[in-house]
C-alpha cells in the first residue's frame, strides 16, 4: 500500500475517473459533477489483479462552483485486460442537490417540442452556454461520464471538452433521446477525440448510453 | 488630415525623452503669422529662441522668410506675452488652434486620469483576435514610456513575433523576468493573462510601491502570443487546435507541439514522432522557427534572466522542473517553497486552489518543454502555470472568468517576482529615481507658473 501525495498524477487520474463514473450514475439535466480537489489517495497493488486506488476527494457542480460534495471511492484498474472498464465503488457524503423540479420542467419542455431539438458547439468558442442549452450540456456531461469510465486506463485522463452536435430523436416511448457528437480531451496525449453517443433519459430512470463509439480524428473537418 | 498628422509629429518631437511627466496642452494656441519684412522675421526668430516657442512651420527658425506663413505653438502661460509682443511690432496674426489639448483629446481615446496610460477602450475581459493584439501592442508602446516593442522572429507562416519590454528608465543594469503566453493555440486564457499583466503593471507602477520597487531592478519581457499561427487557426478554423502550423509528411499533416520542441532531453519521453499526434515533437530539437526565435533571445540574455514563466491552461497548477525526469532540480526546495507561497497568495483572492509540484510527478512525463530548457540553461526560477479551470470548461473558459483568473494569477506572479527581486537585490530601500525627481520639479514649475 503506497500513500500518494494528492497532486500525484495517478491519484488525480483515478479521481477524475471516479468523478466521471459518479457523474454518470447521478447526473441529470439539473446538475453535473466535476472533480475539484483530491484530499487523500492510497494505491494498493494486488498481485494478479491490478492496482486499486483508495481516494477521498471533493466534487463541485459544474453550474455552481460553491456547491460541493465530499466523496470516497475505490478504483480498481484491471491488470492486462484492456477491454475491461475499471471497477468503481463510491460513497457520497451527504446529499446531492435535488433537481426533480427542473428535471420535470425540462422533460415536459422537450416532449412538447414540435420540431426536434438540434444544436452545435456547446459551449461555443468563447465558453458561452445559453440557459436553454444547460440541461442539454448536463445530460452530455453525465453520458460522457459513462464513456470516460468505459475507456479509461491508469495512464489516461479524460474530460468532456465540447459538444459538437446534438440532435434530439423523437421516440414513441416515454424516454427522451439525444444523439450527440462530443469532443473528449485526453490529458496525457493531449488528443481531442470525437465520440458519438446515443443518450436516453427519463426523470425517474436516469441517464443511459445505449450506443457509443469513437469517431475518426478528422471526422468533423 | 496631413496637417493633423504633422501636428502630432511636431508634438512628438517636443516631448522630452526621460521625463515621466505626461504633457498637457491645455490653453496652448497655435498662431498663424505671415511676416512681411526681414525685421519682422528677425523679431519672430528672436521670440522663438528666447521663449522656447514650438515652431511647427517651418521646421527651423533659420528657414523663416518674409511672405511665407509660420505656424507657432505658444504654451498657454506665454500666450498673452507673445501676442503683446507681436502687436508691439505690428505683426499681424491669426489663431489657427484655440486650444491644442482640445484637439488632441478629440483625436485620441479619452484618458480619464493622468495616471492611465492605456486607452480605456481596450477590453481586457474579452478574448482578442491576433489582429487586435498586434494593434494593442503597438498602441501600448506608443502610449507608455515604459514599454518598447521588440522583434523576436517570424512564425512558420511568416507572421512577425513581438515581445514587449517593460523597463523603468535608469542607468542601472537590470536583470530580467521573462513571461510567455499562448505557446498552445487553444489556451486562450493564457494570452489574455499576458495582456492583463502588462495593463496592470502600467496602470499601477506609479502608485504601487511593490511594483515600483521591483521595476528598479528588473525588466519584464512579455511575449503575449508565442504560437501566433496556431492561435489564429484556433480562431478561424479549429477552436481546439494546439500545435503550430508547420507542414510535415509530404504536406499531409500539420503542426509541431512547440512545448515538446525545445532542446531539453528532446524526443525522449512523453512525445510522439508522428505528426498526427498532438504531442509531435517536431523533426529535430528547435526545428520550428517559433522555438528558435524564443531560444535565440533567451540564450543571448540568459546571464541576466532570473526567472522564466510560461503560461498555459488548464488544470490550476504551478509546475516546477522537470517533465523529462523525476530527478529534482538542484534548487528544488526553493522552487517549491516560492511556488507554494505564490499558490497561497493566489488562493487568497477567490479561494481557487492550485497544486504545486514537478510536471513529471503531478502531470505526466514530457521532454522538450520550454520550461525544462530554461532551467537547464541556467535560469534558476522556471515555472509553468496552468490557469483555470479544472475541466468544467477546460480550454473554452468563459470570458466572464477572465477577470477573476487574471486577478488571482497576478498575485501569484508578483509573489514570484517579489521573491526574485528580494533575493538578488536584498536590502534596497525604495529610492527616488531621477525621472520622478524631474517630475516633481516640473510639477512645481508648472504650479508656480499657474499661480503667478
Amino acid at each position: 500500500m503506497a500513500e500518494l501525495p494528492p497532486p500525484h498524477s495517478s491519484a488525480s487520474r483515478a479521481a477524475a475517473l471516479a468523478a466521471a463514473y459518479i457523474s454518470h450514475r447521478h447526473g441529470s439535466p439539473g446538475h453535473g459533477l466535476v472533480l475539484r480537489d483530491v484530499c487523500h489517495a492510497r494505491r494498493e497493488d494486488i498481485d494478479g489483479i491490478g492496482h486499486k486506488y483508495h481516494l477521498e476527494f471533493v466534487l463541485e457542480d459544474i453550474f455552481e462552483k460553491d456547491s460541493t460534495v465530499n466523496c470516497t471511492a475505490e478504483v480498481l484498474y484491471h491488470l492486462g485486460n484492456k477491454n475491461s472498464a475499471p471497477d468503481v465503488q463510491f460513497t457520497i457524503e451527504g446529499e446531492l442537490k435535488n433537481t426533480d423540479e427542473e428535471d420535470n420542467i425540462f422533460y415536459n419542455q422537450i416532449k412538447s417540442l414540435k420540431k426536434e431539438l438540434e444544436a452545435e458547439n456547446i459551449p461555443d468558442s468563447y465558453g458561452n452556454v445559453s440557459p436553454e442549452m444547460q440541461p442539454i450540456r448536463a445530460l452530455a456531461w453525465a453520458a460522457s461520464g459513462y464513456v470516460i469510465w468505459q475507456n479509461s486506463a491508469e495512464n489516461t485522463k479524460y474530460q468532456l471538452a465540447q459538444i459538437k452536435r446534438v440532435k434530439q430523436v423523437k421516440r414513441t416511448d416515454e424516454y427522451l433521446q439525444f444523439d450527440y457528437v462530443i469532443l473528449l480531451h485526453e490529458n496525457v496525449s493531449q488528443e481531442i477525440i470525437p465520440w458519438q453517443m446515443t443518450v436516453l433519459w427519463h426523470p425517474q430512470h436516469g441517464v443511459a448510453v445505449t450506443q457509443n463509439g469513437r469517431l475518426p480524428k478528422h471526422a468533423l473537418d | 488630415m496631413l496637417f493633423f498628422l504633422g501636428m502630432f509629429f511636431s508634438l512628438g518631437i517636443l516631448i522630452p525623452g526621460k521625463l515621466s511627466l505626461k504633457l498637457q496642452y491645455d490653453g496652448d494656441q497655435v498662431l498663424y503669422i505671415v511676416p512681411e519684412t526681414l525685421q519682422q522675421v528677425q523679431h519672430l526668430q528672436h521670440l522663438c529662441s528666447t521663449l522656447l516657442l514650438d515652431l511647427w512651420k517651418p521646421l527651423l527658425p533659420e528657414d523663416m522668410k518674409a511672405g511665407e506663413d509660420l505656424h507657432i505653438r505658444v504654451p498657454a502661460p506665454l500666450v498673452q506675452e507673445v501676442k503683446e509682443s507681436l502687436d508691439q511690432h505690428m505683426i499681424s496674426y491669426k489663431i489657427l488652434i484655440h486650444d491644442v489639448q482640445e484637439l488632441v483629446d478629440q483625436s485620441t481615446p479619452r484618458e480619464t486620469s493622468s495616471n492611465r496610460q492605456i486607452p480605456e477602450s481596450y477590453n481586457y475581459t474579452q478574448y482578442h483576435t491576433m489582429e487586435e493584439i498586434y494593434t494593442w501592442m503597438a498602441h501600448i508602446q506608443n502610449n507608455s514610456e515604459l514599454v518598447t516593442q521588440h522583434y523576436l522572429g517570424k512564425t512558420i507562416e511568416n507572421r512577425t513575433m513581438y515581445y514587449l519590454q517593460i523597463s523603468q528608465p535608469s542607468d542601472k543594469n537590470k536583470k530580467i523576468i521573462w513571461m510567455d503566453c499562448g505557446i498552445h493555440a487553444r489556451e486562450w486564457i493564457s494570452p489574455a493573462f499576458c495582456q492583463w499583466f502588462v495593463k496592470e503593471i502600467l496602470q499601477n507602477y506609479e502608485s504601487d510601491p511593490k511594483i515600483r520597487k521591483f521595476l528598479q531592478n528588473l525588466d519584464l519581457y512579455i511575449l503575449p502570443v508565442l504560437n501566433i499561427d496556431g492561435y489564429i487557426y484556433s480562431w478561424d478554423t479549429a477552436r481546439l487546435w494546439r500545435k503550430n502550423r508547420s507542414l510535415h509528411m509530404n504536406g499531409t499533416c500539420y503542426g509541431t507541439d512547440l512545448n515538446r520542441n525545445f532542446n531539453s532531453s528532446w524526443g525522449t519521453v512523453g512525445v510522439s514522432y508522428n505528426c498526427n499526434s498532438e504531442i509531435f515533437c517536431g523533426s529535430a530539437p528547435e526545428s520550428e522557427p517559433e522555438t528558435r526565435a524564443v531560444v535565440q533571445l533567451i540564450e543571448s540574455k540568459k546571464s541576466d534572466i532570473l526567472c522564466y514563466l510560461t503560461i498555459h491552461s488548464y488544470g490550476q497548477y504551478i509546475l516546477t522542473p522537470y517533465g523529462s525526469t523525476t530527478k529534482p532540480p538542484s534548487n528544488n526546495e526553493e522552487l517549491m517553497h516560492v511556488a507554494q507561497t505564490a499558490a497561497a497568495a493566489l488562493m487568497e483572492k477567490y479561494g481557487t486552489s492550485y497544486e504545486v509540484g514537478s510536471t513529471s510527478l503531478i502531470l505526466y512525463s514530457n521532454s522538450g518543454s520550454s520550461r525544462d530548457w530554461a532551467h537547464m540553461i541556467g535560469i534558476p526560477f522556471s515555472y509553468t502555470f496552468e490557469l483555470r479551470d479544472k475541466g468544467t470548461y477546460g480550454f473554452v473558459l468563459p470570458a466572464d472568468q477572465i477577470q477573476p483568473t487574471c486577478e488571482e494569477t497576478m498575485l501569484a506572479v508578483t509573489t514570484i517576482i517579489d521573491y526574485v527581486d528580494q533575493k538578488y537585490f536584498p536590502g534596497e530601500a525604495m529610492i527616488l529615481t531621477s525621472a520622478s525627481l524631474g517630475l516633481n520639479l516640473c510639477l512645481t514649475a508648472v504650479l508656480t507658473l499657474i499661480v503667478s
